[in-house]
């Protein structure tokens, strides 16, 4: 229990990104009309982003 | 008040004021604790069904977030109840239940608060010494660089903390709430509520942790470079006033007598303050 709760919680900046940021950078993306480039769906470009980001926040230990 | 009393004269003078205040049951922070985390947890349905509009559950459930430590800080000293009284139920409900907009279970908030006491302003001890910065705003930064996945400081510190006073087990209380905390937020994405999601909880919590690291943590012990009883912390005056600032103006008493209620050390305070100022307290402009 205790390993698998440590390795969830050691992976969780990138689960977060993809999980989270990915979906709500879509919804934003929706909400202000934007539209995205090389006709990617707002959720695509939202995970590639939320997720370039969480794995920035992984790898380098923060987000900003 | 004498320049001729003694160290014990004046121990014995304030005790006296602080006993006044001890053993009352503070209603008032019961009733706010329990009161902001049902706000909060009714927020979620009445946004849901479009009763209140997203912004104005933002700006509630952010207020609910910065106000939710304070209650479970008076279970923490055992204030509403002590261990062996009627109200000992009430005290561990509250400190339990109010701190959970913002994430911080309980026991590691007790834990690593009572070492907050008993070793405040000394870096390598002192789990809130993260959050000592050169001004307001290099604390505000300060606050959110301790965000960091990779930080040592904020709560990345409280978990090496529990580790050196052999209390691991309570670490588990801090990974389950982080990812229950998680998964609901990536559930709640994933069902089509991600902006409910990011403003009843994710945004209003990141604002609220560094409200309350400003205002709890860096100003009170601000520059936090002496240690001991009557140095480790201060009076001071806030711009925001003492309710804006969350009674924080008056922390040296809760300090020196922590089992005196938040809602009654500015009394205290103005009755001991000559004591203090005898024993050379850093009282700023108060």
């Amino acid at each position: 229990m205790q390993f698998v709760l440590k390795n969830i919680l050691h992976f969780m900046p990138l689960i977060f990104g993809i999980g989270f940021l990915g979906p709500l950078l879509a919804q934003i993306i929706q909400v202000l009309g934007w539209q995205a480039s090389l006709g990617l769906a707002p959720l695509t470009l939202g995970l590639i982003v939320g997720g370039t980001w969480g794995a920035f926040a992984q790898f380098k230990g923060r987000w900003i | 008040m004498s320049g001729t009393l003694t160290q014990t004269d004046l121990r014995k003078k304030e005790i006296a004021i602080a006993r006044k205040y001890a053993d009352r049951l503070p209603w008032e922070a019961v009733a706010w604790g329990l009161g902001n985390l049902l706000v909060w947890l009714s927020l979620w349905p009445l946004v849901f069904l479009g009763v209140v509009p997203l912004w104005l559950g933002f700006i509630i459930a952010t207020l609910n977030v910065m106000l939710c430590y304070l209650p479970s800080h008076e279970a923490q000293h055992d204030i509403i109840g002590r261990k062996g009284t009627k109200w000992r139920w009430l005290n561990e409900l509250v400190g339990h239940v109010s701190t959970i907009p913002l994430v911080l279970p309980y026991r590691v908030a007790k834990l690593t608060h009572i070492q907050h006491h008993l070793h405040a302003n000394k870096p390598d001890l002192d789990p809130d010494y993260s959050s000592m910065a050169s001004g307001p705003w290099p604390a505000i930064w300060k606050s959110i660089q301790n965000r960091q996945p990779g930080a040592s400081g904020g709560f990345n510190k409280y978990g090496d903390v529990l580790q050196d006073i052999g209390r691991p087990d309570v670490l588990l209380d801090g990974a389950l709430f982080q990812l229950i905390h998680f998964g609901i937020l990536i559930a709640l994405a994933w069902s089509g509520y991600v902006l409910e999601a990011a403003l009843l909880w994710w945004l209003p919590r990141q604002i609220g942790l560094t409200y309350i690291q400003f205002f709890l943590s860096w100003a009170p012990h601000h520059p936090a470079d002496e240690t001991g009883r009557y140095k480790d912390t201060r009076a001071f005056k806030s711009m925001w006033g003492n309710i804006g600032s969350m009674g924080m103006q008056y922390h040296i008493v809760h300090h020196l007598h922590p089992y005196i209620p938040l809602t009654d050390t500015p009394r205290a305070y103005r009755e001991m303050r000559d004591i203090l100022e005898l024993r050379g307290c850093r009282l700023e402009e108060i």
